[in-house]
């Protein structure tokens, strides 16, 4: 299947423009956010896997939405308008993304003065502070000395607490938005500079100026699906495998390189895959590296259920495969595909699930562009895993959970990969 | 009328090749029995002996996922008796091969690596594979029949459903004008399930004295491809190693996953 599982991080909403008398050029745009409104109502109309979606009636949603739509002054607003629609869903993976998002990475994917830019520093909330775990080799993070377990007070002026606190009161808010609202507060535009409070391991306030540059890992694209930034890591642990990778995509580069790794792992005491905050992306991709460490033919990690189709997501086992244990780490930040591969392989039985509660995001979704140059991501189908509970609101239970603490990071441990390493190392005793 | 059927499991057997095709007769309000129909567009593609002058096939295009934003290109190789080869290769998703020889059909991707097909996954690509097979629909179908006449696009066609020894039947649609093949209906198998499949074929070409769609388009599990065919050559110079499965393929039979048996032919 082309259906990518991957849950979109671009949570940022427009503000609306004020209205104005249209001219020609505003009538022709006017006609692009309603022909686009109707792409939008008519595709979730026809391509849900609910013949009701969301329970909705789906008409009436057209009733109420199409005269918003007429009255909203400019794409902005037009946006908003169908972001409201969608949400009425209360599902994942229905998304508008705006057209600049393309404009900006089109004329180049190369360009690497467009995009994001990053510091290098990965963080997560953990108990209502945002917290430095990981800081990526060579970053402007890592040649000013930032170290995991640091805390980010705030950047370039505005301070993170008082946002967790006002995300973390809101009940229809999930973890992963939550800890994407943190993310992309510490980000920023490639070549600019962010003044990055933290209190150190001493707690001590320290200000200091971060550049942001192009993120980690080469741009992959995939058809209307914004390109990202993709990187895989690979190493070993004593004579543990260890893989990472942040995302189901660049797909020939990912799956080669995961291949290659776990067949030259075939002697290793274990394999950890670590998943934490990977966000997904190509859901076929969970099965063709599940065929590495699944020898019984005829399993599957799951099904794949559209309004008339039922799809299992199968995994072929390949001619060489990892048969010795395998961790999978998973946290907060962990969706969709990445939610498809942990749990499949839980359920099987073939491996144990090490961190903290999923995303519970999970829904098979394609990209589309509207005729007024946004994209549109919607799901096509509910996905159950194998052991048959939905994914979506349900996530992956580990089945050891363990939890980062900034104690833990500042002390140069990280508990989760601990607790797995232990466990593989507990395994290779019973034998 | 030959082409693969649907392409559930990663694309595999995206490529739909309606090979064959029909000259105009004189409308008529009677339905004629499917026999006639299916003879007919043997006729009005080219004829039985052009047919029978044809060895082999070497077919090349493109192909795009339109909704999706995906492109990429395809190779097709076919020979007498019922071997082909197969490869596209989509821009973010890499290779996708597929192939029968010998009545052992195979498929390897970038995505899912390689496998051998078997049970009716693996009847419906022999009977896929049949070179020529528009010659030889008595044998691929042992029960064929008429039912009725549709429009499809605002061309009215005459409906035939043709049911092979084994698997789903297929329902075809041919021009009541032309005879020629419009559209093609199944409910295809996939190592990921059964999917209704719905194939419409245009842009008929004449290569070597027959006549080729070289428009396919189809749909199935929400999802839309098109094919388009630039070139096809016919009684081309291919290697005979060029059906061959390639090592990942060999590697998986050689430990035994060859287990089901070919489909009788």
């Amino acid at each position: 299947m082309l259906a990518v599982s991957y849950s979109l991080p671009l949570a940022g909403q427009t503000t609306a423009t004020t209205s104005t008398v249209p001219n020609q050029q505003g009538l022709q745009s006017k006609a692009l956010d309603l022909a686009s409104f109707e792409k939008v109502w008519t595709t979730i109309r026809d391509k849900h896997w609910e013949k009701n979606p969301g329970g909705l009636d789906w008409t009436a949603i057209h009733d109420e939405f199409r005269p918003k739509m007429e009255l909203a002054a400019g794409t902005p607003r037009a946006r908003d308008v169908l972001r409201e629609m969608l949400s009425r869903l209360r599902q994942t993976h229905f998304a508008i993304v705006p057209g600049s998002v393309y404009a900006d990475v089109e004329p180049s994917a190369n360009d690497e003065t467009h995009g994001d830019g990053s510091t290098g520093i990965d963080v997560r909330v953990l108990d209502g502070q945002a917290i430095v775990t990981k800081v990526d080799s060579g970053s402007s993070a890592d040649r000013a000395g930032v170290k995991p377990g640091w805390e980010i007070d705030g950047v370039s002026g505005v301070l993170l607490a008082p946002l967790i606190d006002r995300l973390k009161k809101d009940p229809s808010l999930t973890g992963l938005t939550l800890e994407r609202a943190v993310q992309s507060r510490i980000g920023g535009p490639i070549g600019e500079t962010g003044r990055f409070a933290f209190l150190d391991g001493s707690n001590h306030l320290q200000v200091i100026p971060l550049v942001f540059s192009s993120p980690r890992g080469v741009i992959s694209s995939f058809g209307n699906l914004p390109p990202m930034h993709v990187w895989v890591e690979t190493g070993r642990l004593g004579n543990t495998g260890y893989i990472a990778f942040n995302m189901f995509l660049d797909l020939v580069h990912v799956m080669t390189q995961f291949g290659n790794f776990v067949e030259s792992c075939n002697r290793c005491d274990g394999l950890v895959i670590d998943l934490r905050g990977n966000p997904g992306g190509i859901g076929g991709m969970a099965m063709g590296m599940a065929g590495w460490l699944v020898d019984k033919p005829d399993q599957k990690l799951g099904t794949m259920l559209m309004r008339d189709v039922k799809l299992n997501f199968v995994i072929n086992p390949r001619a060489q495969v990892f048969t010795g244990p395998v961790a999978v780490l998973v946290d907060g930040s962990s969706a969709s595909t990445s939610e498809i591969f942990a749990g499949g392989l839980k359920d099987l039985g073939r491996a144990r699930v090490f961190g903290t509660h999923t995303a519970a995001a999970a829904l098979p979704s394609v990209f589309e562009r509207l005729p007024n140059g946004d994209g549109f991501q919607y799901a096509v189908a509910n996905y159950i895993s194998e052991g048959g509970k939905p994914l979506e609101g349900v996530g992956v239970t580990p089945d050891v959970e363990v939890r980062l603490t900034r104690p833990a990071l500042l002390s140069g441990h990280d508990p989760v990969l601990d607790a797995a390493l232990e466990w593989i190392k507990g395994q290779r005793n019973t034998k | 009328m030959r082409r693969k059927i649907a392409a559930i499991g990663l694309l595999a057997g995206c490529l739909s090749l309606p090979l064959v095709v029909l000259p105009a007769l004189a409308a008529d309000d009677a339905v004629p029995q499917a026999q006639v129909t299916l003879d007919r567009y043997i006729d009005v593609t080219g004829g039985k002996a052009a047919y029978q002058k044809r060895r082999n096939e070497i077919a090349t295009g493109t192909m795009e996922f339109p909704a999706q934003g995906l492109k990429g290109t395809l190779t097709r190789y076919a020979a007498a008796p019922g071997n082909e080869y197969s490869v596209i290769d989509i821009d973010g998703i890499g290779k996708v091969e597929t192939g029968v020889v010998n009545g052992i059909a195979w498929e390897m991707t970038a995505i899912l690596g390689p496998r051998v097909k078997a049970g009716e996954e693996l009847n419906q690509s022999v009977r896929e594979a049949t070179f020529n097979a528009a010659l030889d629909w008595r044998k691929i179908y042992p029960k064929v029949e008429s039912a009725g006449i549709e429009s499809v696009n605002g061309e009215d066609c005459y409906k035939v459903i043709l049911r092979p020894s084994a698997g789903n039947p297929e329902t075809m649609f041919f021009s009541k004008k032309s005879g020629l093949l419009v559209k093609t209906t199944t409910v295809a198998v996939s190592q990921m399930g059964e999917v209704p499949v719905e194939i419409l074929v245009s842009d008929y070409k004449v290569f070597d004295g027959i006549s080729v769609p070289t428009k396919v388009v189809q749909k199935a599990a929400g999802q839309e491809f098109s094919i388009v065919i630039a070139s096809l050559k016919t009684n081309a110079d291919i290697p005979p190693d060029r059906f061959n499965p390639p090592a990942g393929v060999k590697a998986l039979l050689d430990k035994g996953a060859n287990s089901a048996p070919a489909p009788a032919r």
